[in-house]
């Protein structure tokens, strides 16, 4: 005897994140609202709703194991290899940034609760996005978690770049989001589907070649639509002046799980929905990824401020995790690998960031680094290792994401692409070492004012620090889940 | 031996640890750490030395898998050349460490920065396949940036960024060609297989064979460096400390020429053979320029740096040939060099120390307050110059009559550099250390103290040793030299 609910596919387990997020956000509102609440309580309220979290995706993991990959509420939740991995990062996302983003928001008067409430909610949106098989799912998911983050860069309202940030995210970022309904219209009304596997379906249902142009300009909108929150050039605009603006203990958050979420989706796009036709948008991904390297190196050279430095940089690394995404499965299993270490270099320099200049600071002068070296060597050395992770040097994990990507597309004869590629990386060289010059070697009578730091970060940064020479040296692991991740897809 | 060839990595890196990780207050103790472990690291390139596998042709000791998917392997190794030049490199790092004065010695970052280049060039001598060829290649960078970036001289800025875009700039062809050669691999092999044996039986065709050396070279080249893209070199000699100076000159400019011994001339012969002249014009070119431009220094420093031009384009000269007894000749000038130029930029430091400037009009008469260091400088300007019955000689003599065959012309010209280096060397010597004592600060200058002559005299004991028995060193080479002119004349005749 089955019920309703077994035929829709009910199965709390499969959103089980999502919910705990949304549970913790809501006692968290009902909590300070009803009596008056130390600060402490909210504190631990947040982490055990993110611990709570990290327990629901080992459930999920269990539900995987004996349900393979396969569709729950109606077809409108997935859960495969890319929901896993993509949980599976936006929770550590959380777990890595939670200090930093404790220690902010304890910083904003009166604040402190709707910022807590903000992340666990953009978090939940982020993780309902990973996990949909409906487009129409994938973008409420898009939506709660953009609208929090556009929130969450304007909650420092005393400061004017901050609320410009909040401003500037917000209009694009809705014009994003018309993007990717407009683009979600157009599939649905050429081919009457609204789904991931729908569309592969359809499409070898209908054979390749016989494709509405509809169809595809729809499925390019909805691709433009998340190439504007990884901030892949020409969509890029946004993204320095947001990261400049936001509260510094936030950016690391801000970008970190945008990008994760969305080039998840992206990948699972790419590998399932596109599988067909995935020829047929050569010319714009390759088009996206030449203009995102390139602009992005170009603004990046003569950047004075490092959030902004950071933020073209993000543009540039868009470009190498899109190389993978869009040129065959291999290729998409390098681009997670490139994703997962990336994020973990990203979420070190912005926390290092807002332990230096503090986590409500906007403006962050590459000149603010003179005299670190002095002041704290361990800051000063970790920051180094990040950096030249980013850049890509032998012995980090940034070398090693970059060699196989390019050997994925080098297999592939994109001979241009992969010339435009390390040109940017050498250019790269210029701008990643220019803030190393000025915090380690430069020489300068200039001191900067006392940095505390706690024990908690100090054991964050280190272990990010670790991870990112770990996975240069001995990356096999994380290598061997990036292929696990697209083995059913070959 | 595996033990061996992974200490002689571990080592550095565990006394580069050790030194970063001694408190500040016990300044004394960075040195003897440094001397201590670098003799450790010379002794077992001794016992290597003293083993079979000296005289041999490269061979893979050690792997161990990377990434397993991608069948990606670490493989180390040793031969013949790569002995010579990790003794080299030990030598001179323990010979750098003892020669540096006081503001040097005490600071923890640059006995540090020292060890961690050494563990990186060690790396490069030892690796096995194009992957850890390159990331050792890439990691000698960080340790460079520092020595140059804290402890070099008022231009240090443009210098260290122009030194680092250069080498990445070449790196990337390096590896490029590393990735395409992966490729060309994955489908043979199913695996990314890029060690030394898998690529020796690797068929590829003329047109790959081709490309695959124009990247490899390339990349190489930049850091021998060769006539045109050396403008880096002048400008980190004449910035970096006087350790930094010694180590660059000695070992580093050597990395260059090892890889395409190693790796661009038996693995892509084709290629070789069809850009070969191109490589030769530009390395005599390199040769007289470098010779001309020198003679007009007024920086004793630079005066060096253009020198070491000169005698790199030799050693590629004798590579292009392409003959048993130029490639030959061309290991030994690059084990010469490194101990003249080395000793040389040692001898500049002594000076810069008591002086603190290079200047060669501010000097003059010098020999009188300072014999010891006069007599010494001038033994090494001849072995520099290559007078008979010296080092350099050895060398050259070699390259010289190996490439006569291939390039008549082209050798002839060259050995034009040995008498333009005759007039640098020997002009320069004149105007600082002979006439009278005109500057008054140069009355006052101490001849060389006991640590010093010390740390050069076993430099001076090597020019005159390789002078008089060149043929004990050349055993060491016999075998690679002569499998590589074989591989050479094989693809030759084939043509």
């Amino acid at each position: 005897m089955t019920g309703i609910s077994d035929i829709l596919g009910f199965n709390f387990v499969v959103i089980g994140p999502t919910l705990t997020l949304l549970a913790t956000a809501l006692i968290l509102l009902f909590v300070t609202i009803t009596i008056s609440t130390p600060t402490f309580v909210k504190k631990y309220v947040t982490l055990f709703g993110i611990l709570s979290t990290v327990f629901a995706v080992f459930l999920k993991f269990g539900l995987f194991l004996s349900d393979g990959v396969s569709s729950y509420f109606s077809e409108k939740i997935l859960l495969d290899e890319f929901a896993l991995v993509g949980n599976v990062l936006i929770v550590l996302v959380l777990l890595f940034t939670f200090n930093s983003f404790w220690k902010t928001s304890s910083q904003i008067d009166n604040k402190t609760t709707e910022a807590l409430i903000l992340i666990l909610m953009s978090a939940s949106g982020f993780l309902l996005m990973v996990d949909s098989e409906n487009f129409i799912m994938l973008f409420i998911g898009l939506e709660i978690g953009s609208i929090s983050l556009y929130a969450l860069a304007g909650l420092n309202r005393g400061d004017q770049l901050s609320n410009e940030a909040s401003l500037k995210y917000f209009l694009l970022g809705s014009l994003a989001s018309c993007i990717l309904i407009y683009g979600i219209a157009l599939v649905y009304v050429s081919l009457s589907i609204s789904g991931v596997y729908e569309t592969s379906i359809a499409i070898s249902f209908i054979g390749p070649e016989n494709v509405p142009l509809t169809s595809l300009i729809g499925l390019i909108l909805i691709i433009v639509g998340l190439l504007f929150k990884v901030a892949a050039a020409p969509f890029q605009a946004w993204a320095p002046d947001v990261y400049q603006g936001s509260p510094t203990g936030y950016v690391g958050y801000m970008a970190s799980v945008a990008k994760a979420s969305s080039f998840i989706v992206l990948a699972r796009l790419s590998a399932v929905s596109l599988n067909f036709i995935i020829d047929k948008f050569d010319l714009f991904f390759t088009a996206v990824i030449i203009l995102s390297v390139l602009l992005g190196a170009l603004f990046a050279t003569n950047q004075s401020d490092l959030k902004r430095l950071i933020a073209y940089s993000g543009v540039i690394q868009s470009g190498f995790i899109l190389s993978g995404i869009s040129f065959g499965v291999y290729g998409i299993s390098a681009s997670i690998f490139y994703l997962a270490t990336y994020i973990i270099q990203l979420i070190g320099v912005f926390t290092i960031f807002s332990i230096i200049s503090g986590q409500l600071s906007s403006n962050f002068a590459i000149s603010n680094l003179s005299g670190l070296f002095k002041e704290n060597k361990f800051l000063t050395i970790t920051f180094s290792i990040f950096m030249l992770g980013i850049a890509g040097l032998p012995l980090t994990s940034g070398f090693v994401s970059k060699f196989i990507l390019i050997t994925n597309l080098w297999s592939y004869e994109k001979y241009i692409l992969v010339t435009v590629l390390m040109l940017s990386t050498v250019a790269g060289f210029y701008f990643y070492l220019k803030p190393i010059w000025v915090a380690a070697v430069e020489k300068t009578d200039n001191t900067i004012e006392q940095i505390k730091i706690q024990n908690s970060d100090k054991l964050l940064i280190s272990t990010l620090a670790f991870l990112t020479i770990y996975l240069g040296l001995l990356p096999n692991t994380l290598v061997n889940i990036t292929r696990w991740m697209v083995e059913n897809y070959l | 031996m595996t033990g061996i060839i992974l200490s002689l990595l571990l080592v550095p890196l565990f006394s580069a640890l050790l030194v970063f990780s001694i408190p500040n207050n016990r300044k004394e103790l960075f040195r003897p750490i440094g001397i201590v472990f670098s003799l450790i690291t010379f002794t077992q390139s001794m016992y290597i030395l003293f083993s079979d596998y000296s005289k041999s042709d490269f061979q893979i000791l050690l792997k161990f898998e990377w990434i397993q998917v991608y069948g990606l392997e670490i493989n180390l190794g040793i031969s013949g050349m790569s002995t010579l030049l990790l003794l080299l490199s030990s030598l001179l790092v323990l010979l750098s460490l003892l020669s540096i004065g006081k503001d040097h010695s005490e600071s923890k970052g640059f006995i540090g920065s020292i060890l961690t280049l050494h563990f990186a060039i060690n790396g490069v001598f030892i690796s096995g396949d194009l992957i850890s060829l390159f990331i050792f290649f890439e990691a000698l960078l960080i340790p460079m940036y520092f020595l140059m970036g804290i402890w070099g001289g008022d231009n240090r800025r443009y210098a260290t960024i122009k030194f680092i875009l250069y080498t990445v700039f070449g790196s990337i062809f390096i590896f490029i060609g590393t990735v395409y050669t992966a490729v060309i691999s994955y489908g043979v092999n199913a695996r990314l297989a890029v060690d030394f044996e898998t690529l020796s039986t690797l068929e590829i065709t003329a047109s790959q064979s081709k490309t695959l050396f124009l990247l490899f070279t390339f990349g190489f080249l930049i850091k021998v460096p060769i006539f045109p893209l050396h403008t880096w070199l002048p400008d980190a000699h004449v910035e970096a400390p006087t350790a930094g100076s010694i180590l660059l000159a000695g070992i580093l400019l050597k990395v260059g020429a090892y890889g395409i011994l190693r790796v661009s001339i038996p693995f892509f012969t084709e290629g070789f053979l069809e850009y070969k002249n191109i490589v030769a014009v530009l390395s005599v070119i390199g040769i007289i320029y470098g010779a001309v431009v020198a003679i007009a220094q007024i920086d004793i420093k630079k005066l060096i740096a253009y020198s070491s031009i000169s005698h790199m384009g030799y050693v590629m000269l004798g590579i292009s040939a392409g003959e048993f007894l130029s490639i030959e000749g061309a290991i030994i000038q690059m084990i010469n060099h490194g101990i003249t130029a080395g000793a040389l930029f040692m001898l500049v430091g002594f000076i810069y120390e008591r002086r603190h400037t290079r200047n060669i009009s501010s000097f003059g008469g010098v020999k009188i307050t300072m014999p010891r260091y006069a007599a010494i400088f001038l033994f090494t300007s001849f072995a520099s110059i290559g007078l008979p019955g010296l080092n350099g000689f050895v060398g050259e003599f070699m390259i010289l009559m190996g490439s006569y065959n291939s390039y008549k012309m082209l050798t002839s010209i060259a050995a034009f550099g040995v008498v333009l280096a005759a007039i640098y060397m020997l002009w320069a010597y004149q105007r600082v250390f002979t006439g009278p004592l005109s500057n008054e600060e140069n009355k006052n200058l101490q001849d060389l103290n006991l640590r010093e002559t010390v740390s050069i005299f076993p430099l001076v004991l090597l020019m005159l040793f390789i002078g008089i028995f060149p043929s004990y060193i050349e055993s060491f080479v016999i075998q690679e030299a002569g499998n590589l002119s074989e591989t050479i004349s094989l693809f030759r005749s084939t043509k």
